[in-house]
């Protein structure tokens, strides 16, 4: 049992900081890549711009240095790396009495040092590092969250909203690399690390597939991998399993469960065949899985969090 | 809790005549020599250079900080974080001195929660004329809602933390009580835990008092006031929301407690019952400890306007199918007018003489006392009744020729809402300040719970008037706080 409000915000927790987490990634592969030449820089920089959705990817890849910037420490940009923290840690603060000292204690520093006035010459003097930093105290935050919270709904709730999160953006990285709009095909080798560099997958993916670096096996080693935690079908197993084991105290209470939603979800992305899915186009079917997660977001709300009394009043 | 600001004493020591009438060194007796129960701590302070001392005050600085101890500061483009001011130092009571402190506050607050109870039901104390029945009937804080309601155990006051001051005559004497939402009982908890880590050595061998049971204690408070028939109530904390100054602290004893922390927003009333929103449904409230003030907790019975409490809330109180802790209306026991006849409800409820004595108080209802106020403005402290927090306040020695005579005009004009206190000189104690050790004056919050007994936890807020010769120890106004560390008899020792 805990109230609507906290699950909420725990929720939220997990999706910032994923947010936060996958944004500085963007920003190192983008920054990295302009150490090398020029062109496949400004061709990654496009992807990590499209990929969180700025209108203006063209434009802004022209100077990965100033996205990177922005996309980090601007706080009027509500999307930035800083603002996302900036709420998790707002949402962390409003349900402290649930979250470990220790969690907590992970959460409020990264958050002290993204609003250091001394930020932005730290970001300067070595943007590396500083993304770095940031994203090792990231780890330790989801680190501590594991080791010291107790594996109960709370948890649960912060980890669906983790991997919510992650499907998504994994989903929408890959519709910007391999979706049908996309009409000049990524086979570039430096983008093509780029992109698994991006989602964290070089290191993984070199020891399934070896240096083979082919378009088609990337997709399919980032949609469809049953053991990489930032494949897409890796992220639905557990929102199918942190969502069912919630469900259970609701169904307990006779109502029904958005799990369906999540096991079909889960299921779409365990029978798919790679082969299949480019014949009938990437497109299509990436669409489709972030439908779902759009759906089984709204239904955590419904279910959880933001339910009509009359349901749930004492006969 | 406003206190008088008295002439700063670092530029006026050489005119001051009287060097009796000086402030209590709690370290220090009049020789100079260091007092008995302060010398370990000396001892361990004449071994550490400044540099170490002030390494010290970073620990414990970030502690703070790491743990999220702050409170905002909205400025005009944005808003930063600070932590309280907290010093280094401990303040140290001496076990003798701390059982004369717990007995009068035990005493003072019976007889409260008595008073409270009298009032809202017989009235025999005003019938009896020991107090006059208009000051309590007209007062803002007295609630007609409360009249002929049931309350377990007669303790209104569950969670009461009262201001001590020590006199230069040594003796503490109580300044004002609290009984309404009291705060500040985080910062006792935390400054033990940040104390603990920065001096480690001197706390081992000093006998300190532990103070961790307090979060085990107010739940056991709060849920000695649940009705027979519920075997395992449902206790929360209300709070006002994170925007709130003392949020860390509702958040603080939540956790501690281990009980939900709710917002008014989480509340549903329906059919006189309370429930909150889970995520499983609505789950039923029995006791909510609440950090809202009586005005704001149930729109249809107080504020209007209110947003932070719960419609129907009260209602489901009377019906007796919830408590809320404190008691509204228990603000009418420490009225500032109210303060003033203290000492005689304890002797009328308890036939006894009050442990702990108020500071003098002018009521300037009695024309008597009236016009020795009016005579003697530039020496007093004049407060409005009703006020608190530092409004409506005029402090004699600090202030103008113009704003005595707008006082002046305002008590001829409504005697009854003023009362008037000479300024105190309150004790003084050893402060880091600026990487050297200094005294500054200090003021003492200790907390009292009662539910079906009384208790007192051996440990206070103290609270530091951090600016030289100021006598404010509010942290809105340059006032910090420090570690009270309260001594073990060693008679209670086993050998």
């Amino acid at each position: 049992m805990m109230l609507a409000r906290v699950a909420d915000s725990l929720y939220w927790i997990g999706r910032y900081v994923e947010r936060a987490e996958h944004l500085c990634r963007l920003s190192d592969v983008m920054l990295t890549a302009t150490l090398d030449r020029t062109e496949s820089a400004t061709q990654i920089a496009r992807i990590a711009l499209a990929a969180v959705g700025d209108p203006d990817d063209a434009g802004k890849a022209r100077n990965p240095y100033e996205a990177a910037l922005a996309l980090v420490l601007d706080r009027e940009d509500p999307g930035s790396v800083a603002s996302s923290l900036a709420r998790a840690r707002e949402n962390a603060r409003q349900v402290r009495d649930q979250i470990t000292t220790e969690t907590w204690e992970r959460l409020n520093l990264i958050h002290l040092r993204m609003t250091d006035p001394r930020a932005p010459q730290a970001f300067a003097d070595g943007s590396q590092a500083f993304l770095h930093d940031t994203i090792a105290d990231l780890h330790l935050f989801k680190g501590a969250a594991d080791a010291t919270m107790s594996h109960g709904e709370g948890w649960r709730f912060l980890l669906l909203g983790v991997y919510l999160e992650r499907a998504q953006l994994i989903g929408a990285l890959l519709e910007v690399c391999f979706g049908d709009r996309n009409r000049r095909a990524i086979n570039d080798h430096s983008a093509l690390t780029g992109l698994l560099r991006m989602s964290c997958a070089l290191e993984p993916y070199l020891r399934v597939y070896t240096a083979d670096m082919q378009p088609t096996f990337i997709l399919e080693f980032l949609l469809l991998d049953e053991d990489f935690p930032r494949s897409v079908r890796f992220c639905t197993a557990r929102i199918e399993e942190h969502l069912s084991s919630l469900s259970r105290h609701v169904e307990a209470a006779g109502l029904s469960a958005p799990d369906r939603l999540a096991g079909r979800l889960r299921a779409r992305l365990q029978y798919a065949e790679i082969g299949e899915v480019q014949a009938s186009g990437s497109s299509a079917f990436l669409g489709a899985v972030l439908d779902e997660c759009a759906a089984v977001h709204r239904q955590v709300y419904e279910t959880f969090v933001a339910y009509t009394l009359e349901q749930r009043l004492p006969a | 809790m406003e206190l008088g600001v008295a002439k700063d004493q670092a530029s006026d020591r050489a005119d001051e005549t009287v060097a009796s009438a000086g402030p209590y060194d709690e370290m220090r007796d009049a020789g100079g020599g260091v007092r008995p129960h302060y010398v370990a701590l000396a001892e361990r302070l004449q071994t550490l250079s400044a540099d170490e001392l002030a390494e010290r005050q970073r620990t414990l600085e970030r502690f703070f900080l790491l743990q999220g101890i702050t409170f905002t500061v909205y400025g005009a483009e944005s808003s930063t974080e600070r932590i309280i001011p907290t010093d280094l130092l401990p303040r140290i009571i001496p076990a003798e001195e701390w059982k004369t402190i717990e007995a009068g506050l035990t005493q003072r607050l019976r007889a409260l929660n008595m008073f409270l109870a009298d009032i809202y039901s017989g009235q025999q104390i005003l019938m009896d004329g020991v107090v006059p029945r208009d000051l309590v009937l007209m007062a803002p804080s007295y609630r007609r809602e409360m009249q002929n309601l049931y309350v377990p155990h007669g303790a209104y006051a569950n969670v009461c933390g009262s201001d001590l001051i020590r006199q230069p005559d040594g003796k503490f004497a109580v300044l004002e009580d609290n009984l309404r939402v009291p705060s500040g009982v985080s910062y006792m908890l935390a400054n033990r835990e940040a104390s603990k880590r920065v001096f480690p050595g001197t706390f081992r061998g000093a006998g300190v008092r532990p103070i961790d049971r307090y979060p085990d204690l107010l739940l056991t408070t709060l849920k000695s006031m649940a009705a027979d028939w519920r075997p395992n109530p449902q206790v929360v904390v209300l709070t006002p929301g994170v925007y709130n100054s003392a949020y860390f602290e509702h958040a603080y004893l939540a956790r501690l407690m281990g009980v939900p922390l709710v917002e008014g927003r989480d509340l549903v009333v329906h059919d006189n019952m309370v429930y909150m929103r889970t995520t499983t449904g609505l789950r039923r409230i029995d006791i909510i400890y609440r950090r809202v003030d009586d005005d704001f907790i149930d729109p249809l019975t107080f504020r209007r306007d209110s947003g932070l409490g719960s419609a129907g809330l009260f209602n489901a109180y009377r019906a007796g199918n919830v408590v809320i802790c404190n008691a509204p209306g228990t603000g009418v026991a420490d009225d500032k007018a109210v303060y003033a006849y203290v000492p005689e409800i304890i002797r009328y409820y308890l036939g006894e003489d009050a442990i702990l004595p108020n500071i003098e108080t002018y009521l300037c209802r009695e024309p008597a006392q009236l016009s020795h106020v009016l005579a003697n403005l530039d020496k007093l402290v004049v407060k409005a009744v009703g006020a608190s927090g530092g409004y409506g306040m005029l402090v004699g020695p600090h202030s103008t020729k113009a704003q005595q005579d707008e006082f002046a005009t305002a008590l001829r004009a409504d005697p009854g809402n003023y009362i008037a206190q000479p300024t105190i000189q309150l004790s003084t104690a050893p402060c880091l300040i600026d990487h050297e050790i200094d005294a500054r004056h200090v003021d003492l919050r200790p907390f009292i719970l009662s539910g079906e007994k009384i208790t007192v936890t051996p440990g206070a807020l103290t609270r530091v008037a951090l600016r030289k010769g100021s006598l404010v120890v509010n942290s809105s106004q340059g006032g910090g706080s420090k570690d009270t560390w309260v001594l073990t008899d060693r008679k209670d020792l086993q050998p």
